[in-house]
Order: structure tokens, then C-alpha cells, then sequence
């Protein structure tokens, strides 16, 4: 409960930032983003570029697991999938479309494909949930990623030993630099965070939550379970490959390792850290996930003094943070950093007449 | 046909093994109804701790002697006028073998067990009674974090250990083609239909076996009837882990000591779930049925193709049988 | 503070002073950095940690002799765990945090060199040597500043099949891993045995590590090869793969390519299993350790050794692995020196031209003799077979050049 929170018009009380803190935050993380854009060198570059990517894929699980409540470990294909279809249709229509309006025409492409074929994993979904569902996507992931290094798909998706990725070009700006691709990546980001917000504001996404708490309660509800399931998983692969084709306009090249079963496992994780069916879940847990592992590196060769005897210990050590830093969560904050920044908030906002 | 035979056989023999990794989930699931996707990682524990017991001790400086290699004087005497790569002479590797696999065989059993028994206590029992979400994903991070264990304990190197049983080769003619066959191969198959049988056993005929399929009916009517179900979770873990340290000694004596022998939990975990969850018998047939197919795949489309076999198959019997092929429905109420 | 534009522009200039001043300062920098990524951890761990000491070495050896023209070198070592996009972040970063004082760089497997060459272009191009010898990366039109320390896998399968059709094979069977190090040679090596009339009887592709060996080996069996080429393993499968071979009795000859001609992993086989490798044979692109006496070269590291690993296994034994990438970093220091003398800036394209245009050049023994850059690779090598009871590797061909 945050105070000042009194309305007099429908108007401000359907206002997606209803109140002053949340404008304040948003505005301010959007003169943060413009200040990195500007002043932050490559290497920090790099890592948001990282962070932004991420961040797309896991709005979009967050719909699918926060909102709806199915569970995926196979989203990392759904990225697959669309990083090598905006790759495959760049390469098809170079020379029949103009480059400057080409991204118009191949990302919905890529990212309509990768919605479909969201919705043909999702078929399972609708006689199995849980545990199940869980395995079903597993292993329709680990098919996808099979087709995508297999011989006969080569032409397209060159096979094991990956494909170059084309650089964007919108109506004649040519985006070859990483500073560049970064003010891409957070518009995109930023977009997509503020249409999952209003989508949960909807018909479809109280549909959703409906499905999420009781699914057969739901379907007694007159809640189509076919039609909003299905929709969930079209909109998180959307999501999913719309972040496939940011890493691929990113990336110079693309392999099929980079979206197995690890990347699939990482945005799960985001999610359940930041906090599952909270709009700024996806963003804390996504700054955590990336960088723990890069101050490990840090502080790991702080230590050593890039001793190269003692670097190999800096790897396995991230993957046991990264599990244990879920297993925490899971533990003892189920509810993810979302709700430890809303307890703080609140805290600070009563102080000094109550604590929390 | 010959041909067919042969990878029929093959099959059939990798069938087992699936046989023997699944039987652990299975058993978690019946007693704790927790889905153990990090099994895999827990039988690639086994098989490193296989590799510890039966390389790498014997193997420092300060074992003695006839640990790494048991040389009795009637041994020597046999060994020396025996060809190379002759079958009494692989016998007779492994006699000299013997000490080291069986300090290998047990070391990893009591290790497992007490690996088993710490995540059980450490991270499972904390989550009694949550949602089947969490227990999911508390077994996912589970993985890195035994993944990254592994590599930091032995490093993520493949290494080679000794055979569990006389690695004697067997040949022999039907319809027209010679049939090859491991003799390793063959008693790991044994070992691993016994052990199954075994467990099947226990839980259907023990006073534990029942304790746990009491539990897996009903826990609080289990704990009314002065069945301490928290011990029940403790055995049913241990039972995973001690079967999973078999199974990762026989997978490390065919494949190598290796990180990508968790990969194989992934597989077993679709093998099981078109068996059906609770049900052994389908399980059974699940794996072996699995281990066929991809025999078979392998012989026909080559060896990329058979990896998604499980895949594609527990896809398939999921869309048909949504509850596996032998798997109870659950009934939700409202 | 409001942000008008006079404010705007103030911290714009002031931020452009801070980033811009010390990139100008720094064209004559006072060390330079080399960065490298190597797998001590993952399926090739073993390779990564026998080669990361050499990186030591290599230094201390190049600094004594006056690093670049006066100026000092520094190695900067990363892990990737055999993972191409942490080779790829490893790069960016070290690029990031470098910038024009990093020179050059070292990948560790074919895939970080495949995913790295499209990202090396204009600023951010640094000349790039790796543990691979793939074979397109043999291709100065399409990967400029990449070079490879000996002959690509395709050369080495060449040389496998004119030695198998020169001892009068007629069948062959190719055992590779499902990588793009196993792939690669396959279709060129298929062409080849074509070409040279023997047949293919078997293309077997596996997993890199922890493959299902007894269903592989029935395969072989079946197929009924006289020969067996194996590519893509470093230390997992082919011990076990020709292990499984032999106790079927199976009279199947194996060869493999550099990658699977490491005497330590050899050794290790025939001490855990026996004398299975007795007769295996491969193409190794360098002199091995022990054959010291017509390099000199190999005689400075091997005092260097001795002095700096005293009481380790690596005081008297170099890898093949090792020696590889001591012949990259020859190379490129070779080429740093001469474009520096020549008194051109250390860019990526000047060094990339020196390079690719090294000729006759005297290696110091890693090779039978003078050899030359052609298409940006080294396509000398020779056949080694192993003989377990020595634990040497022993040459059963002359240098062949391809």
C-alpha cells in the first residue's frame, strides 16, 4: 500500500503509472538508459546489450508462467527460432526488398512464425499441465534445437557450424555498432515491458490469471482454456522470438549451442528471482542473473590476479551461484526480489509509524 | 535379419540401463511426489565417485600394491602364455581388476547414499507440502549447482575406468551375419534387470516398500497410522541415489567418465513419463521399448538421429496418453 | 540540474575529453596485451590445462628477447569451457577493456573461430590465431586476420587417405563427433577417397564425449572397414572406441588427425587398459617434444621448462597441444616483429599483410624445414604411429607438404 494514492477520475485510476513513485522510477530508468547510452563505456555496453536481450525472452515466459501458470523449460528454442528465421529470411528477400524497410517486413514475419510454432508446442498443454508440460516442452526443445543443426536444414540455418547474422538497417540507419544496437535493444525492451503491463489490464490477461489460480474454475467461468492457453504460449514465443531476433541482429553470428537447454533454464530462473507474475520481476531478476556471474569473474580474478592455474575455478563456481541463488529464492523468497523491493518501499514509506 | 538382431540386442541392452535410472525417479515420485530432474547429474555423482574409488585412490601413491592391480602368482602364471586380446585373457584382466572395481562399487554406493540423503534433508524437506513448481525448479538449480561441483571436484575431464565384468567379447552366427556382443555388456544387463526386479520387490512385498506405497497414497492418513514419513522421504532418496551409483558405474564403464553423463537423466525423464509416473511396469517397458527404438535409429538414420528418439516419442505418447502409458489419472477436485 | 542544450553539450565534450584523450595517448603503448581464451574447463579441460602454462612461458621466453621491438608483451588468459559465445564474450570484453593496446588473440576451438571472424572488422579486427586447424578458416579472402599454425583438418585427411591408398586400402570408415571439429573434413574426405578409388564404407557420427561406444563399435564391426578414420575427440572415445575394436579382434587399422595424437592421453590408455593403441597411426603437423635434436627452438623452451616447471610432469614434456600453440604465438610474433621493423603501426591489416606473406621460414624445428604461409595456414605435416611399450610416437613417413 503506498500513500497518496487518492483519486478523483477513472482516468488516473486506469493510468498505467498511477502514482508518483512508479513515474518517478520509470522516467528515472529512462534517463539512465539514455546517460548509458551516451557516457558508459563498451564493456558496460556489452553487458546491458545482454541484459536487454534477455529481458525481452523473459517478459515473455513471465506471461506464460507468472500469468498463466504453465511451465516451460524449453523457451530457449522459441529464441532459437527466431534469431535463425530473421536470419533465413534476410538471406531469402535481400535483393527483392529494399534494405531499409527490410526489418519491417522480416521481424512480425519471424516473429508470427515463432508465435506459430508456439502454439503447436503449446498443443500439450492443453491435456497436460504441470510436471508434464514441463517435460513436454523439454523435449520440444531439444527437438527444435535438433532440426536446427541437422544436414537438410542447412541452406537456411547453417547447420552445426552456425550462420553470419545481417546488421540492421531502419529507413537507412545502418545500426553496425554495439551503442547503437543498445538504443535499439532498450526501445524494444522498454515497448515490450509496457505492452505486457497493459495486457494483464486486459479481458485476455484477467483470462490468464484466471486460468493461472484454478484452470478448471476457469473453464466453469466460461474461459475458453483452448483459446487462452494457446494464446499464452503464441504470446510468449512471440516474445521469445522477438528477443531471438534482437541476438541475432546483435550477434555478427549465431550458433545452435548458444540457445540449449542452458538458456532455456537461465530465463526460467530470471523470472522465478525477480518475481513471477510482477511486471518488474523480469527486470530484476534479469540484472541478477547476468551479473553475478560477471562479478564472480571480476572478483574471482581480483583475487588471483588473472593467475590462469586458478581461472578455471571462476566457471564452475558461477553455475553453483547461478543453482543456488534459484534454490534460495525458491527457499526463502518464492515471491523474488519484486516482493523484497516492495517490502523495503513500503518499509521506507511508513517509517517511521509502522515497519513493513 | 542378422543385422536387425544385432541391434535388437543392442537395444535391449541400453533399454536396461534407462531401465535402471528410471527406476530411481520413479521410486522419489511415488514416495515424495517430487519429480527429480536432476537424477541424471545425481548418477554422473555416482559415476565420478566410481572413477574416485576405483582410479584415483588406488592409483595414489600410498595404496598398496595389489589394489591397482592384483598380481597372485597363479594369475602371472596363467597371464603368461596367453595371446593378446584373448578372452581368458580379459577374464583374467579383470580378476587382477577385482579389488579395485569392488572398492570402486562400494565407495560410490555409500557416497551416493550420503549424497542422496543430504539433498534430501538439505533442500527436499524444506519443501514438503509446496507447490509441484517449486519442487520442479529446486531439483533444475540442483543441477548447476551439481554440475558445477563435478567439474570443480575432478575436472571436466572424460576419463577411463574398468569394467565392472570380464569384458570377454561374444560372438556368434544368425541368419547369416556374425553378431558381436560385449561380455561387460551383457552382465551389466543382468545387473541392472536384478537390481529393477529387487526394487520392485522390496516395495511390494517389504514392511518399507509398503510404508512407502502408503505414503505415496496418502501422507497424512500414512502419518496417522505411525509411519514416520520423513524417514520414508529419507529412504526413497537413498534408494534413487544407490541405484543411480550403479547405473553411473556402468554408464562410465560404456561411455567414459564424463559432465555429459547428466545429460542422460533428461532422456530417462521422458522415458518415464510415457511409462506413467508411478508405474513401474511401464517403465520398464518404456525403457526397453526406448532403447530398441534408438538402436534401431541408429542403425538405420545414423547416430545424430538417435539422441531425440525419447524426445520425440514422449511427445507423441504424451499427445495420446496424457498421463503415460501406464500412468494412474489423477483425479482434481474443485 | 535541467538539461538544456548548453549542459548537454558541456558533458557531452567533457565525457568525449575523458574516453577520447587517453585512446590518443595510447598509440604507443608501453606493454601489449595478447588476450586468450582456453577450455580449463569442459569436455577439453585436459587440452586447456596443459596448454594454459605454455601461455607463462611464452611470455617470459618473448619478453627476454625484447618482446615487440622494445616494447613488452602480457598475456591475458580466460576460461571459455569450450562454450564459442564465452570465447565471443571473452573477446568483447577483452576488446572492451584493451582497446588498441590488445593486439592479437587466441581462440581455443573452431566454433569461437567461426563466431568471432564476422564480429572482426574495421576498429575492432585483431589478428587471431586458435587451437583449430579448420578448414575454412584457410581462406585470407574470407577470414583476413585468422590464421592457422599448420594444416587444416581437410589437408590432414588428405594425407590420411594417400597414405591408406599408398599401403593398398580399399575401405574406409569415417568416425566422427557430432561437432563442427568432427564435420569438418568429412565431406572434402569423402571426395578425396572417391577420387583415389577407396570406398567409404561407414560415416559414423558420435557424441563428443560419453557416446554409446559398443553401439558404434557393432557398427564398425558390421561395416567390415579396413581402415578407420577418427576426427573430432580429444580425449573421450577414440581410446575407447579402438579399446572395444581390438577385444572384438576386429583387424580394422585407425588413424586419426592432431588432435588425437597426444602421447599423455595414449599413455593413459595403455596404463588403464592395455597396449589396445599398438599400431594407431596420425597425422601430427610439428616434431614431437623428444626429437630435440635439429630444433633448437625446442631446446630453449625445454631449458625454459626446466626452470619454470621444475617438480611438474610439464619440466620434460611439452604437448602436442602445447606445441601447437607455441607455433601460433611464433607466428604471430614473427609477425608483430616484422611489421613493427618495417615501420608500420600494429594494425590488424598491416599484421595481417606480414603475415599471410611469411615465406621460407625457419621455425626453429617445429617443422622438417623452411616452411611458408599459403592461405594463411601451414600445410606440412608428417604420420606418426604410436608403440605402447616405448610410449612414443614414432614417424613412419617423411615431411609432407600439401
Amino acid at each position: 500500500m503506498i500513500n497518496g494514492n487518492l483519486k478523483s477520475t477513472y482516468g488516473a485510476d486506469e493510468r498505467v503509472l498511477d502514482n508518483a513513485y512508479k513515474q518517478a522510477f520509470v522516467y528515472g530508468s529512462f534517463m539512465a538508459l539514455a546517460a548509458l547510452a551516451m557516457f558508459a563505456n563498451d564493456y558496460v555496453i556489452l553487458i546491458a546489450c545482454k541484459m536487454g536481450i534477455l529481458l525481452v525472452a523473459v517478459v515473455g515466459i513471465n506471461i506464460l508462467t507468472g500469468y498463466t501458470g504453465l511451465v516451460s523449460l524449453g523457451h530457449g528454442a522459441f529464441v532459437a527460432i527466431g534469431a535463425y528465421s530473421v536470419t533465413a529470411l534476410h538471406n531469402l528477400f535481400t535483393g527483392i526488398i529494399p534494405e531499409p524497410v527490410m526489418v519491417f517486413v522480416v521481424v512480425p514475419i519471424a516473429v508470427a512464425f515463432t508465435a506459430l510454432i508456439g502454439v503447436i508446442v503449446g498443443l500439450p498443454s492443453l491435456r497436460v499441465k504441470g510436471l508434464y508440460l514441463a517435460v513436454a516442452t523439454l523435449a520440444a526443445s531439444f527437438i527444435v534445437i535438433f532440426l536446427v543443426e541437422h544436414d537438410s536444414l542447412a541452406p537456411w540455418t547453417g547447420g552445426v557450424v552456425g550462420i553470419n547474422t545481417p546488421a540492421p538497417n531502419i529507413l537507412g540507419w545502418q545500426l553496425d555498432s554495439k551503442r547503437e544496437m543498445f538504443i535499439l535493444i532498450s526501445v524494444v525492451a522498454i515497448v515490450a515491458i509496457l505492452a505486457a503491463q497493459n495486457l494483464v489490464r486486459t479481458r485476455v490477461g484477467r483470462a490468464f490469471i484466471a486460468i493461472r489460480d484454478r484452470d478448471y474454475s476457469a473453464e466453469i467461468l466460461g474461459i475458453s482454456l483452448l483459446k487462452y492457453k494457446l494464446t499464452s504460449f503464441a504470446l510468449s514465443a512471440a516474445y521469445c522470438g522477438l528477443a531471438g531476433v534482437l541476438l541475432a541482429y546483435f550477434f555478427a553470428r549465431i550458433l545452435p549451442e548458444q540457445f540449449e537447454l542452458d538458456l532455456s533454464l537461465e530465463l526460467v530462473a530470471a523470472l522465478i528471482v525477480g518475481g513471477m507474475g510482477r511486471t518488474m520481476g523480469p527486470v530484476f531478476g534479469v540484472i541478477l542473473i547476468v551479473l553475478v556471474p560477471e562479478l564472480i569473474k571480476v572478483i574471482a580474478s581480483g583475487f588471483t590476479g588473472g593467475n590462469t592455474a586458478s581461472a578455471r575455478y571462476a566457471a564452475p563456481l558461477q553455475e553453483i551461484v547461478f543453482g543456488a541463488l534459484l534454490i534460495f529464492f525458491l527457499l526463502k523468497e518464492p515471491l523474488g526480489i519484486n516482493h523484497i523491493v516492495d517490502r523495503n518501499l513500503r518499509a521506507l514509506n511508513r517509517w517511521p509509524f509502522a515497519r513493513g | 535379419m542378422g543385422q536387425f538382431l544385432q541391434f535388437a540386442i543392442n537395444g535391449l541392452m541400453s533399454g536396461a540401463i534407462y531401465a535402471l535410472i528410471a527406476v530411481g525417479i520413479v521410486s522419489v515420485y511415488k514416495a515424495t511426489k517430487v519429480v527429480n530432474f536432476a537424477h541424471g547429474y545425481l548418477i554422473m555423482f555416482g559415476a565420478y565417485f566410481y572413477f574416485t574409488f576405483a582410479v584415483l585412490l588406488p592409483g595414489a601413491s600410498w595404496a598398496p600394491g595389489w589394489l591397482p592391480s592384483w598380481q597372485p602368482e597363479w594369475l602371472v602364471a596363467m597371464k603368461a602364455d596367453l595371446p593378446m586380446f584373448s578372452p581368458m585373457g580379459a577374464v583374467l584382466d579383470w580378476v587382477s581388476n577385482l579389488p579395485r572395481i569392488l572398492l570402486g562399487i562400494f565407495g560410490a554406493l555409500l557416497a551416493n547414499a550420503l549424497l542422496g540423503r543430504v539433498v534430501e534433508r538439505v533442500l527436499m524437506r524444506p519443501l514438503m507440502g509446496q507447490s509441484i513448481f517449486a519442487m520442479i525448479m529446486v531439483t533444475v538449480g540442483l543441477i548447476s549447482i551439481l554440475s558445477g561441483a563435478s567439474s570443480l571436484i575432478w575436472t571436466a575431464d572424460a576419463a577411463f575406468v574398468p569394467h565392472i565384468a570380464p569384458n570377454t567379447p561374444v560372438r556368434f552366427e544368425a541368419f547369416g551375419t556374425t553378431i558381436f556382443l560385449f561380455g561387460a555388456d551383457l552382465v551389466n544387463m543382468i545387473i541392472a534387470l536384478i537390481l529393477f526386479g529387487g526394487i520392485v520387490a522390496f516395495v511390494r512385498y517389504t514392511k518399507g516398500g509398503v510404508a512407502i506405497r502408503a505414503t505415496a497414497e496418502d501422507q497424512s492418513t500414512a502419518y496417522s497410522m505411525g509411519i514416520s514419513v520423513p524417514k520414508v522421504f529419507s529412504r526413497a532418496w537413498v534408494l534413487a541415489c544407490t541405484t543411480g551409483a550403479i547405473a553411473g558405474a556402468i554408464l562410465a564403464t560404456r561411455n567414459g567418465v564424463s559432465p555429459t553423463l547428466g545429460l542422460f537423466g533428461f532422456s530417462v525423464l521422458a522415458i518415464v513419463l510415457m511409462g506413467g509416473l508411478d508405474s513401474y511396469v511401464g517403465v520398464f517397458l518404456a525403457a526397453m521399448a526406448v532403447g530398441v527404438l534408438e538402436a534401431m535409429t541408429q542403425w538405420q538414420l545414423g547416430g545424430e538421429w538417435a539422441e531425440i528418439v525419447p524426445y520425440v516419442t514422449v511427445l507423441v505418447v504424451l499427445l495420446i496418453r496424457p498421463h503415460g502409458l501406464f500412468g494412474s489419472k489423477e483425479v482434481e477436485r474443485i | 540540474m535541467t538539461l538544456n542544450r548548453r549542459t548537454f553539450l558541456g558533458t557531452t565534450a567533457a565525457a568525449t575529453a575523458a574516453i577520447g584523450a587517453p585512446m590518443i595517448l595510447k598509440a604507443q603503448p608501453k606493454e601489449y596485451i595478447l588476450g586468450a581464451s582456453l577450455p580449463l574447463t569442459g569436455p577439453f579441460a585436459t587440452a586447456g590445462q596443459l596448454v594454459a602454462p605454455a601461455f607463462g612461458m611464452a611470455q617470459k621466453l618473448f619478453n627476454d628477447e625484447g618482446g615487440i621491438n622494445g616494447t613488452p608483451i602480457r598475456f591475458v588468459t580466460e576460461d571459455s569451457g569450450y562454450v564459442p559465445q564465452n570465447t565471443l564474450a571473452n573477446y568483447q570484453r577483452a576488446l572492451a577493456s584493451h582497446g588498441s593496446s590488445m593486439i592479437g588473440y587466441f581462440a581455443d576451438s573452431t566454433g569461437a573461430m567461426k563466431l568471432i571472424a564476422p564480429e572482426l572488422k574495421g576498429e575492432n579486427a585483431r589478428i587471431m590465431g586458435s587451437t583449430s586447424f579448420a578448414s575454412e578458416l584457410a581462406n585470407p579472402s574470407t577470414h583476413p586476420y585468422q590464421y592457422m599454425s599448420g594444416p587444416s583438418y581437410q589437408s590432414q585427411f588428405d594425407i590420411l587417405l594417400e597414405n591408406i591408398k599408398k599401403e593398398g586400402g580399399s575401405t574406409v570408415a569415417f568416425i566422427y563427433s557430432n561437432t563442427e571439429f568432427g564435420r569438418d573434413p568429412i565431406e572434402h574426405g569423402r571426395a578425396t577417397a572417391e577420387r583415389l578409388g577407396i570406398k567409404v564404407v561407414l560415416e559414423e557420427s558420435t557424441k563428443p564425449q560419453g557416446a554409446d561406444i559398443p553401439t558404434h563399435v557393432t557398427k564398425l564391426a558390421q561395416s567390415g572397414a579396413e581402415y578407420c578414420i577418427l576426427q573430432g575427440y580429444v580425449t573421450g572415445v577414440w581410446p575407447q572406441l579402438i579399446g572395444g575394436a581390438r577385444q572384438f579382434g576386429l583387424p580394422t587399422k585407425f588413424k586419426g588427425t592432431f588432435w588425437g595424437m597426444e602421447k599423455l592421453i595414449a599413455d593413459r590408455i595403455t596404463k588403464e587398459a592395455g597396449p589396445f593403441l599398438a599400431g594407431y597411426e596420425g597425422v601430427m603437423p610439428y616434431r614431437y617434444f623428444w626429437d630435440q635434436a635439429d630444433a633448437p627452438r625446442y631446446q630453449t623452451y625445454a631449458a625454459a621448462a626446466k626452470e619454470m616447471f621444475a617438480g611438474t610432469p610439464l619440466e620434460n614434456y611439452m604437448s602436442t597441444w602445447a606445441l601447437q600453440t607455441m607455433c601460433g604465438l611464433e607466428i604471430a610474433m614473427k609477425s608483430f616483429r616484422d611489421t613493427a621493423s618495417a615501420g608500420k603501426e600494429l594494425t590488424a591489416d598491416n599484421i595481417a599483410e606480414t603475415l599471410s606473406g611469411i615465406s621460407d621460414w625457419d621455425s626453429g624445428g617445429f617443422f622438417g624445414g623452411p616452411v611458408s604461409m599459403k592461405n594463411n595456414a601451414i600445410g606440412t605435416g608428417r604420420v606418426y604411429a604410436y608403440d605402447p611399450e616405448s610410449g612414443l610416437f614414432n614417424p613412419t613417413s617423411d615431411w609432407l607438404t600439401v
